[in-house]
């Protein structure tokens, strides 16, 4: 395990003096998953390169790799359109003479779906991402999977906070990529393309190990890279984020003698010594919804592998 | 793509392989006939079939494409 990211980024923020704008529909930039990633990001060697990020929230990521990171110029998109717009912003204020590095993909772009993000991307060094990992409650074909399982959605899983796209994927609409089966259909999607229009590129993703590091790992090899963990916390379980598709992964393994080949990895202490399944935390949070719950974050790069 | 009776599992090891095999069968509009399943040419695929049970009645499995059109 790795120890704590050094510097706690709100903390980083006043020190300076600057605080990025970070609207509801923004994922939260003080947010542990996003500290962790910029600790993962300070260890993979982006002086002097080329970055692309792909979902670039709030912006903060750009601000990091340019300033403290050294990269030479930063690309980056996102699915939802404001928050390009608000990158760009953010940019300027937290760290203005950087502001001209980036050159930005407008309007919505999915992965990297566009003609103007395909054309960046094949000048890109390394791609960076923390795109999401779990399958939107409401698709139709996930909640055929789950009820066969006898998994119910607990209450209030299907509202949608401001920044649902954050957090869930429309599950069916990947599932063409093998990965998708257990929740890293996107992020298999991502690694695809970059294969096909960067195949000299790195990538540094970031992810929550709660379907175990070991899978993710397979998921880099089978699609061409070589993973290495660069930086990992345990974090909070956000209270409400739903479990329930862990939990169907797992009945639909029982009786197939591979249960043991695919257990979810939370933990009841933020130290990471007291490992739960989907189920125990599952169990847990029916007794408590407010019960703390744990998990890992781990930043992974991807090395291409030659062919 | 992959045409809608058949589902890619290469790369997977057996765990998201089974995975995938039940989450696809759940979505079929067709269970007439059985679901192509294209599998890693290292795949244990007699393992495979225990760990499906019944399922192993409904899939086909084979590591190349070409086979599927011999067998259906
Ligand atoms: C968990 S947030 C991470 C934000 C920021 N990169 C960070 O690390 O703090 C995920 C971001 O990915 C974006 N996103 C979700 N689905 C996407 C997709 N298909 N393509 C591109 N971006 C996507 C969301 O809008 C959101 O900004």
């Amino acid at each position: 395990m790795f120890e704590d990211p050094a510097n706690d980024t709100a903390e980083r923020h006043r020190k300076q003096g600057t605080e990025p704008e970070a609207p509801d529909f923004a994922f939260d930039p003080d947010d542990p998953w996003t500290q962790t990633f910029q600790a993962g990001l300070e260890r993979a060697d982006l002086k002097g390169k080329t970055v692309y990020e792909v979902g670039v929230g709030t912006g903060v990521n750009l601000a990091f790799i340019l300033r403290t990171c050294g990269a030479a110029r930063a690309y980056g998109s996102d699915l939802d359109p404001r928050l390009v717009m608000l990158a760009e912003r953010n940019l300027r204020s937290l760290s203005p003479q950087h502001a001209e590095h980036f050159e930005p993909v407008h309007g919505s772009v999915s992965l990297i779906d566009t003609d103007d993000a395909r054309s960046k991307i094949t000048k890109t060094d390394v791609v960076i991402a923390c795109i999401p990992q779990v399958g939107e409650p409401n698709d139709l074909r996930l909640t055929a999977f789950r009820k066969a399982q006898s998994v119910e959605l607990p209450d209030g899983a299907e509202t949608q906070a401001e920044d649902h796209i954050a957090h869930y994927y429309p599950w069916t609409a990947f599932d063409e990529y093998p990965y998708n089966s257990v929740g890293l259909g996107l992020n298999e999607a991502l690694l695809r393309r970059i294969r096909q229009h960067a195949p000299k590129a790195q990538v540094v993703m970031n992810f929550g190990c709660r379907i175990g590091s070991d899978i993710i790992f397979e998921c880099f090899e089978a699609n061409g890279y070589r993973p290495e963990k660069l930086a990992s916390k345990i974090v909070h379980q956000h209270v409400g984020t739903d479990i329930s598709f862990f939990v169907a992964l797992e009945k639909a393994l029982c009786g197939t003698d591979l249960e043991k080949q695919l257990v979810c990895k939370f933990y009841a202490d933020p130290d990471g010594t007291h490992p739960l399944s989907a189920t125990d935390a599952q169990r847990l949070i029916e007794k408590d919804p407010h019960v703390d719950l744990y998990h890992e974050v781990s930043v992974i790069r991807g090395i291409p592998i030659e062919n | 793509m992959q045409d809608s009776n058949t589902i890619d599992c290469n790369g997977l090891s057996p765990a998201p392989t089974v995975l995938r095999i039940m989450q696809a069968l759940i979505g079929r509009k067709d269970s007439n006939v059985p679901l192509n399943v294209l599998v890693g040419s290292d795949c244990d695929c007699a393992r495979l079939s225990v760990s499906l049970g019944d399922l192993a009645d409904d899939v086909q499995l084979a590591s190349n494409l070409r086979q599927f059109a011999t067998i259906n």
